[in-house]
């Protein structure tokens, strides 16, 4: 019955993922000044290292069509099921609704998880194929910028070979994630999904030049294309002292040398490898980011009563949502700030028994955008803990190329923007040559990549990005939507958190949230304008409007791209050049659409897609 | 003639209203407005409590009566909720959209009641006790000789206990590494000080895990409180008292270092020269801890209102915590606590 009950929250027979074949009024633009509109309009979108179109999925969902949501996503980020559950969520920082006096952002990537969830339990996944090219693509590397390649790349008609050292595809995907933010078994039908297409997977496999290892430079040999995927597979080394108990004999690292110390990065990928891995009762963190969060709720798991999070700055800047910090604190754990490690206290047996900390004040913004913490001398303190994790950040390794490939100062590869390396037919994409970012960045990248590669294998560019204009008969939302509050993500009990790793703690808005909080988001890709040929100044839409949204200006800015810019407003009636909608302040509530007189206005949805040349 | 210097506090708790009453006294002239999300004018936190001894006029827990600020020239604008502050402008923005600019502005938003977020999924179950309307509810809820579970328990929850005891109710105290915050209670003492409470006549459940707070069963009290090993204990109100966070974040947009409150030099100023902090939204730098710290307690908090209005007009003087800051006993046996001591 309860399959039943699954098909009655989807739509019956869903259609076609892609759009509507194209009539008479639907037309593709590369004019700089409709990207423009776009770059400017759409800021979820252009946010978006895959460039999902986010708007569209969000209006398939409110018109309850979670197959083509979920089809919407594909096209631009193959994984979206897992993506729903482990994104950065750059989106969010710029979604219009959270600009200041909108309110709280969409919560975008909950609305992509749901899609995933609430799809056709038979949901057919639409592909488009290329005719086979009879070239040969080899990937290092099954991480997520690896199988987004490998993803395209057999959509292009290539034939791929992804090759990986762990037993199974997924890289920080799998090694790195606890279960209990992305189940294995998601994970494992997006990626099946993602290689499903002639993929090979050549998993245990070891690329360098030991033994029973396969050399890049064969891999070069035997194929038409090399891509280099593997990530930042090593932790950033922290410069630490050891303070008392036995001599420091120098040279190795501390963290590595102690017991109860370890890199929290390493410490995730044996227990994903399935080592059985063990803390003591005082947990200490030291790092920011998802990784040491995920050390720390991964501690409470294993049992640990205390477990502190250090941070050198402060819980303010550090780049983590604030959805992960309320888990980890709801789940115990800690956060102080303003203290960066500089020591290991052990005891006679070279056991951990603490760390110390010196205290730092806050300073300056680093280039990066980070906040600088700057130590106060002699502010020395000690923190008693049983285990450490150092989780300050992921570097890659290269070691293995044996080829002699120009880097950037942090030891990453570089690459071109096709991404093509120092070494013809050799590429590389995510965080193998951007350093330690995000999975979402990651598959963005290896996408583009991916269309850089079959543009060299092809000999030209096949597939560009294009703006879809399409005009849209009436407003699509209702000025009540503006109201509706942003929805929660439902969580398990903070009673069956503890019983294992691999319990999801959200486990997804039901049809009645997602189509709330579906309804919330603007629909930004909409472009009112007004026709001031058959405006007659009524100033109807102004006094109904919202905001100070429709603006009598004197002249209109061209920029550089040639789309319009900065409005110079005037009030002045004797000097009024046009009347103006200003996409901006814009809410796209259809309040003036719907009260104008002489339906001046008209609405078109614009959409940036990847469109055959 | 010069224009006069516009002086901006935010809050108008103890800090806020002494700051202004300084200003007042070393600038005549200077222009104060006093911001405030309440809706009454200044009232002793203190006092609270009275409101179950049967104080229910509002008015009678005015610390200045209404003329007050318009004797001294205070503006006093109530029921404004500031959204940012904007340092290179020198602008607080209001959630109405009104600017307001400023030449020195001085927070002492205060502090909020945490709620752990364990805790959280429960929020609604529980009252919060932080001003004049949510003391009127909750003694409202309050059938007479009613039983009160107070969860962690810090100086204000557990001043209010006193009166609750003395007013009649029975209270049960759930006690936890929270109880007595913000005073640091070695964990060999703590035995100790339970037992004060316990002579005061509260009941002093040292307990496990909080596992919930549900609505109580027909005929029983309305809420229960239970724990992970299956205890229940039935209740009319749960009040969380696990000590103070900052008010900050209308500051974040700001500029000014913050961590968990504005971090401020011992003269109270920020980051930001024009832009000054006093009372518990502040962490105030300590050159002799090396750290920044809070000071918590009536006595502090005015002190620091004080101190930040003489530096906002000239004075250069260091913040000086003037007293004790331990938990002790009295000869007899009963808790004293620097945090209880106010005017």
């Amino acid at each position: 019955m309860s399959a039943q009950k699954g098909l009655l929250q989807s739509e019956p027979d869903e259609p076609d993922s892609a759009p509507s074949a194209d009539n008479g009024s639907v037309y593709y633009s590369e004019d700089p000044r409709d990207l423009g509109w776009v770059a400017e309009n759409v800021p979820c979108q252009v946010a978006c290292p895959a460039g999902t179109n986010i708007p569209g999925y969000i209006q398939a969902i409110m018109e309850k069509q979670y197959g083509r949501a979920y089809e919407i996503n594909r096209e631009a980020n193959v994984l979206p099921g897992i993506l729903g559950r482990v994104c950065s969520r750059p989106c969010e920082d710029v979604c219009r609704h959270g600009w200041p006096e909108n309110g709280e952002p969409v919560r975008i990537c909950h609305l992509k998880r749901s899609a995933a969830d609430l799809k056709h339990s038979g949901h057919r996944i639409t592909e488009s194929l290329y005719t086979p090219s009879g070239k040969k693509v080899a990937i290092v590397g099954g991480g997520p910028a690896g199988v987004a390649a490998a993803h395209d790349l057999s959509l292009l008609g290539h034939d791929v070979t992804i090759f990986d050292r762990e037993k199974e595809a997924g890289g920080m995907l799998r090694y790195g994630i606890p279960a209990f933010r992305l189940p294995r078994d998601i994970l494992k039908v997006e990626l099946h999904n993602a290689l499903r297409l002639g993929v090979e997977l050549k998993a245990g496999v070891c690329i360098g030049n030991g033994d029973g290892q396969v050399t890049l430079e064969s891999l070069r040999r035997d194929f038409d294309a090399v891509l280099l995927t593997a990530g930042c597979a090593a932790a950033t080394r922290l410069q630490l002292r050891r303070e008392t108990g036995e001599a420091d004999e120098g040279g190795e690292d501390p963290v590595l040398r102690v017991a109860d110390a370890e890199y929290g990065l390493d410490f995730l990928l044996a227990l994903h490898r399935g080592e059985k891995k063990t803390v003591g009762r005082r947990v200490a963190v030291v790092g920011a980011g998802f990784t040491a969060l995920d050390c720390s709720r991964v501690a409470r798991r294993l049992g640990a009563k205390e477990v502190i999070i250090h941070l050198r700055t402060a819980e303010e800047y550090i780049p983590v949502s604030k959805e992960e910090i309320f888990e980890a604190k709801r789940e115990g754990v800690k956060i102080v700030g303003l203290r960066t490690p500089v020591g290991l206290i052990t005891d006679g047996n070279g056991r951990l028994t603490g760390v110390k900390f010196v205290q730092n004040r806050l300073g300056g913004w680093r280039a990066d955008g980070r906040r600088q913490a700057i130590p106060i001398e002699g502010s020395e303190f000690i923190e008693k803990c049983d285990t450490l994790f150092v989780a300050i950040g992921q570097k890659t390794v290269n070691d293995f190329m044996g080829l002699d490939l120009d880097l950037d100062r942090w030891g990453n590869v570089r690459a071109s923007e096709d991404g093509m390396t120092s070494m013809e037919g050799l590429f590389a994409a995510g965080d193998f040559v951007n350093g330690s970012s995000t999975v979402i960045e990651a598959v963005g990248h290896g996408r583009k990549v991916a269309l850089g590669i079959d543009t060299w294998l092809m000999g030209r560019v096949r597939r560009k990005t294009m703006v879809r204009m399409e005009p849209v008969e009436k407003p699509l939302r209702e000025r009540s939507f503006d109201f509706i509050p942003r929805q929660h993500m439902p969580t398990i009990a903070l009673n069956k958190r503890r019983k294992g790793l691999e319990r999801e703690v959200e486990t997804g808005m039901d049809v009645d949230l997602a189509h709330e909080e579906a309804k919330r988001c603007y629909l930004c890709n909409l472009k009112y304008q007004i026709d001031i040929d058959n405006c007659i100044y009524c100033r109807a839409c102004i006094e109904v409007a919202p905001r100070d949204c429709i603006k009598l200006v004197r002249d209109v800015a061209i920029n550089e791209d040639g789309s319009y810019g900065k409005l110079e407003e005037i009030s002045e009636w004797n000097q009024v050049g046009a009347i103006w909608i200003d996409n901006d302040e814009c809410i796209r509530c259809g309040a003036c659409y719907l009260v104008c007189p002489t339906r001046c206005i008209s609405i078109s949805r614009l959409e940036l897609v990847t469109r055959d040349v | 003639m010069a224009e006069t210097e516009h002086n901006v506090i935010i809050g108008t708790g103890v800090a806020g209203n002494r700051a202004a009453e300084t200003l007042r006294e070393r600038d005549p002239d200077c222009r104060i407005t006093i911001i405030t999300l309440g809706s009454l004018h200044f009232y002793n936190r203190y006092s609270l409590p009275k409101v179950f001894q049967g104080c229910d006029d509002w008015r009678q827990l005015l610390v200045h009566p209404p003329s007050y600020y318009e004797e001294n020239r205070i503006t006093l604008r109530r029921n404004t909720r500031v959204i940012n502050v904007d340092a290179k402008r020198r602008a607080v923005t209001f959630a109405h959209n009104e600017e307001m600019h400023y030449d020195q502005i001085l927070v002492c938003s205060g502090g909020r009641g945490y709620l752990p977020e364990g805790l959280s999924d429960f929020a609604g179950l529980m009252h919060r006790f932080t001003s004049f309307e949510d003391a009127m509810v909750i003694r409202r809820l309050l059938p007479a000789g009613g039983r009160v579970i107070l969860l962690g328990g810090d100086m204000i929850g557990l001043d209010l206990a006193r009166t609750f005891v003395e007013t009649g109710y029975d209270v049960t105290l759930v006690a936890n590494d929270f109880t007595f915050w913000p005073h640091e209670v070695a964990r060999q003492d703590r035995g100790t000080y339970e037992k004060a409470l316990t002579n005061m006549g509260i009941e002093v459940h040292r307990g496990g895990r909080i596992l919930g707070v549900e609505e109580g069963g027909e005929g029983k009290p309305a809420r229960r409180v239970v724990f992970a090993d299956g205890e229940v204990l039935d209740g009319d109100v749960v009040l969380p008292f696990f000590g103070l966070v900052p008010a900050v974040e209308f500051m974040l947009g700001s500029g000014v270092d913050i961590e968990r409150g504005i971090l401020v030099n011992p003269h109270l100023c920020s980051t930001d020269d024009h832009i000054w902090a006093a009372g518990d939204v502040c962490q105030i730098w300590s050159p002799e801890k090396n750290t920044y710290r809070f000071y918590y307690g009536w006595n502090n908090v005015r002190d620091m209102g004080e101190a930040a209005a003489r530096n906002m007009t000239g004075a250069g003087e260091p913040f000086a915590n003037g007293g004790g800051e331990d938990l002790r006993l009295d000869k007899n046996g009963r808790l004293l606590s620097p945090f209880w001591d106010h005017d």
